[in-house]
């Protein structure tokens, strides 16, 4: 099976990718000029209590060990206590991730139905005015910058509208019996609709354009006139057959676009108060937290590495020229 | 005589390129008798192919049929409404294409399409379709088993059986074959044509095989037409053709064909200058 | 294709400016060079078109805090803030910034990407696979959490951003230029030459370089749009340079201002139209140039 041996050699280099990451993750962390605990130092400790402290959370060996000791327990899932949680870097981003996820998730999959629909649907009325038309708005979107779209429907919908609430996932002093509980609640779609909307607002280009594109050249094709020919109707030729070659790159995209997502959280999280990893990641940074920091940034660089894979595998998964060969 | 299955009178097609129109097709007539394989042969560029596509009337988007008639079965195919053009399509004028490479979709395997036409197209049931699937691969000689594969899979000359399975599919009454074996090599391409030639003998249809190759016509054609420059330059049973030939590019195209004797029969005699195009801005 | 490089050419300037292969009939191409040109222009004159200084705190006739004024109050085009700062004048001299953002992060994007792309595309062997390999470590970077936590790091400054920005995004430029550099050392002519004793450096400079040279304007140009907008991102969180007025410097500040609960869109909407514009603007010339370059992909 050739197409084993490609998937293996695929992951190698992606583990060879994420060890790269994770030792300039490392270094970045370290080489940092300054205490990276001055933060967190009281000035009326003592040497010995800054010492012990420094101690405790591994800082007064030499880098190398200091670089053993972190590769080592990162492979036990160990990622560090946090400064200012004192608390394990791990357990926070774990209850973090699903909020993150469910965000990206929601709104990319928002983003995917219109933008594959929309696509189909501006290939198919090529060269009309309803295309000269989108063409721009679409680019427009992307130009936008995410947390300045998000400020924008903040202000009409929430503050003006008042229909949506502000920020956050829950109204303040409510209490679920369980996580299950909070997601399936109405009051979390209310606080999920506007930060998702405005991910997938900017999302929704990437599909539009790339199907519509592969439309446009999957239309060329022989089969699609054949098609025609054999007296299909018009809805078969156009979703059963073009429609269905040209989603083959959209769907792989879209394992790349949670990366991408995943890092364009980072500002839309912090202006609507979401608790996902991207806003922790901001004010672990801006409170010198590095080892949360430092989670938090892995974390997210390894959902990156791992799509990227994932969207490869899942181009050879969908493609029967490459699943059957 | 009974009348034929076809008859194309003074058919123009036109391309609009830039600003201009250049006819691919200017004026071409020509009948197809019930029972018979008419070659449609001329070089590339010639119009051909067009009048191949006109007849299904599924052509390019800057392309129109501006002219003529084309009788099939009591009915002009030129002036027929959309709806009714449609339902004619594969059953009663089917196509196999040039390469079956690309005219088979990639993404799916070779009985969903064949199920496709004949489920959305014949109206068959589930399993009514799975037994004509494995009844027309056992009449183009493929091994049921390989029903389920992908387009991919099949080599050259079993893809060009796999499209001439699913041209005949729903029992045709005409069957296009557009260049369907250019790209072989010559033995598999004798296969193919002899397997048309039985198909055809055996079914009772009839065939329009485009081909710009006049040794292919001479193997296996009834009738002769002969294209240049959008035109139709002569018809006639294969015989008369080869043997009388009156416009100078059949000569042309006859003296091209190796003789069989084997003695080479001296130098090509191209026509002079390039084909004239019908071109009007 | 791009045979730019075979004609004579008469002049330096003249030829590096035709192999550059603007999209000069492309409508939205030319929108977007128009767009560009409105907007250096802008930069430039700052002192002249803006009525204050971007950070000037102003004073009412009654020598009250100018804050919070609404447009076209006491002669204020967009308003002010609530530190009574001229919103006008802010606009246009946050061109200055982004314009300083996008040139330079562009600019070196496409200089480290065409030189490692053309280095690696060119010798191949193992400085291509090396190269390689950290194009695919760069891929693995996230890149906004790497800007953010170097900005944070470094002291805050324009500069650190465009070099976390030039540190990630060579990655894109470089594996498309190597790809391109690939299909040119195909061509008959990059062998003919070598055959006729040219050096691997005049063979690049003068059969190679002038041939990529509108992929690098291409990757350019799409790298100004992303600059402005990490830069804006970034200033948005706080990590951005406070000696500059930035457009996303103008948002956290309107952010923080509660200006969304005041319903002062004049202060939060202008900036970040004037970001779309821009960085549309780019767009719309790297689609004119893909339409010229990759034909087929046209509509």
């Amino acid at each position: 099976m050739p197409h084993l041996k490609a998937a293996l050699s695929r992951t190698l280099q992606l583990l060879l990718v994420l060890w790269a990451v994770v030792t300039i993750l490392f270094l970045m962390f370290r080489l940092m000029p300054g205490n990276p605990m001055a933060a967190y130092i009281d000035p009326t400790f003592t040497i010995e209590q800054q010492q012990a402290l420094m101690a405790q959370f591994g800082l007064d060996k030499p880098l190398w060990e200091q670089y053993l000791i972190y590769v080592g327990n990162l492979l036990q899932g160990e990622l560090g206590q946090s400064f200012r949680y004192r608390e394990p870097v791990a357990d926070r981003i774990l209850a973090l991730l699903p909020n993150t996820l469910i965000l990206t998730f929601t709104s990319l999959i928002i983003a995917y139905v219109f933008g594959i629909l929309a696509g189909a649907y501006l290939a198919w009325k090529r060269g009309g005015v309803v295309e000269h038309a989108a063409i721009p708005l679409v680019l427009t979107t992307r130009a936008m910058p995410e947390f300045w779209l998000g400020m924008v429907l903040l202000a009409v919908f929430s503050f003006n509208l008042g229909w949506f609430p502000a920020g956050g996932t829950r109204p303040a002093g409510a209490n679920y019996d369980s996580l299950w509980a909070l997601y399936t609640s109405r009051d979390f779609l209310t606080y999920l609709a506007l930060p998702a909307l405005t991910l997938a607002i900017y999302s929704q280009g990437l599909p539009l354009l790339l199907m519509r594109s592969n439309m446009l050249d999957v239309m060329k094709e022989d089969f699609v006139t054949m098609a025609r020919i054999k007296g299909l109707s018009n809805w078969t030729v156009v979703v059963r057959h073009a429609a269905r070659n040209a989603l083959l790159p959209v769907m792989t995209s879209f394992a790349i676009a949670v990366g991408y997502q995943l890092q364009g959280n980072v500002v839309v999280e912090s202006v609507f108060s979401w608790p996902g990893l991207g806003r922790e990641l901001v004010n672990a940074v801006s409170a010198s937290d590095y080892p949360l920091a430092q989670g938090a940034f892995l974390m997210i660089a390894v959902v990156v590495i791992v799509m990227n894979l994932i969207a490869d595998l899942l181009y050879a998964f969908l493609d029967p020229r490459i699943s059957h060969a | 005589m009974t009348e034929p299955l076809l008859s194309v009178r003074d058919l123009k097609v036109s391309y609009t390129v830039g600003f201009g129109k250049i006819d691919a097709v200017d004026g071409a007539s020509f009948d197809v008798p019930r029972g018979s394989i008419v070659g449609l042969v001329g070089e590339s560029g010639c119009g051909k192919t067009t009048v191949a596509k006109a007849l299904t009337r599924v052509i390019a988007d800057n392309a129109a049929i501006t002219g003529g008639r084309m009788m099939f079965g009591g009915r002009d195919l030129v002036t027929l409404p959309e709806r009714e053009m449609n339902a004619l399509r594969w059953r009663d004028i089917a196509f196999v294409p040039q390469s079956a490479m690309n005219s088979l979709d990639p993404v799916y395997t070779v009985e969903y399409q064949l199920n496709e036409v004949l489920r959305r197209r014949g109206g068959l049931g589930r399993r009514d379709a799975r037994r004509r699937c494995e009844e027309l691969f056992e009449l183009v000689g493929i091994d049921r088993g390989r029903l389920s594969d992908y387009p991919h899979q099949f080599s050259g000359g079993m893809r060009q059986r796999v499209a001439i399975a699913l041209a005949l599919a729903l029992n045709p009454k005409l069957v296009i074959a557009d260049e369907p074996v250019t790209a072989l090599d010559v033995i598999v391409q004798r296969q193919i044509l002899d397997q048309l030639r039985e198909l055809q003998v055996a079914l009772g249809i009839s065939v329009i095989l485009v081909t710009h190759d006049i040794s292919v016509v001479a193997y296996i054609c009834d009738r002769t037409v002969v294209m240049y420059a959008g035109k139709v330059v002569e018809s006639g049973t294969m015989q008369a053709t080869l043997t009388e030939p009156s416009h100078p590019y059949t000569m042309g195209l006859r003296n091209a064909f190796p003789d069989l004797q084997g003695a080479a029969s001296g130098v090509l005699t191209p026509i002079e200058g390039a084909p004239p195009v019908g071109r009007h801005d | 294709m791009l045979d730019a490089a075979v004609e004579r050419k008469p002049s330096l300037i003249g030829r590096l400016f035709r192999s550059l292969r603007l999209p000069l009939n492309e409508p939205f191409a030319v929108l977007g060079l128009l767009i560009y040109a409105l907007f250096v222009l802008t930069a430039i004159f700052a002192d002249q078109i803006a009525p204050y200084e971007p950070t000037e705190i102003l004073f009412t006739p009654d020598y009250n805090l100018a804050a919070d004024l609404r447009p076209g109050e006491d002669g204020y085009i967009l308003g002010t803030t609530s530190l009574g700062r001229d919103i006008f004048s802010q606009i246009v001299h946050g061109s200055r910034s982004a314009l300083l953002i996008g040139i330079t992060a562009a600019f070196m994007v496409a200089l480290i990407g065409s030189i490692v792309g053309l280095v690696s595309g060119y010798f191949r062997g193992w400085v291509d696979v090396i190269l390689m390999r950290l194009a695919d470590i760069a891929f693995g970077i996230p890149f906004l959490p790497f800007v953010i936590v170097l900005a944070a790091f470094l002291e805050p400054s324009i500069w650190n951003v465009v070099i976390a920005m030039a540190l990630v995004l060579w990655r894109d430029t470089a594996r498309v230029i190597r790809s391109q550099v690939l299909t040119l050392r195909s061509r008959g002519y990059v062998d003919a030459a070598r055959v006729a004793g040219s050096s691997d450096l005049k063979i690049i400079l003068r059969h190679i370089a002038p041939n990529i040279l509108p992929l690098s304007f291409l990757y350019g140009s799409i790298a100004i749009g992303w600059a402005i907008l990490t830069e804006a991102s970034i200033s948005f969180l706080g990590f951005g340079d406070p000696q500059s007025i930035s457009w996303g410097y103008m948002l956290q500040d309107a952010f923080a201002s509660q200006a969304l609960a005041k319903q002062a869109y004049y202060w939060f909407v202008p900036p970040g139209f004037c970001i779309i514009l821009v960085v549309s603007a780019g767009f719309f010339i790297t689609r004119g140039y893909e339409n010229i370059l990759f034909p087929k992909l046209g509509r």
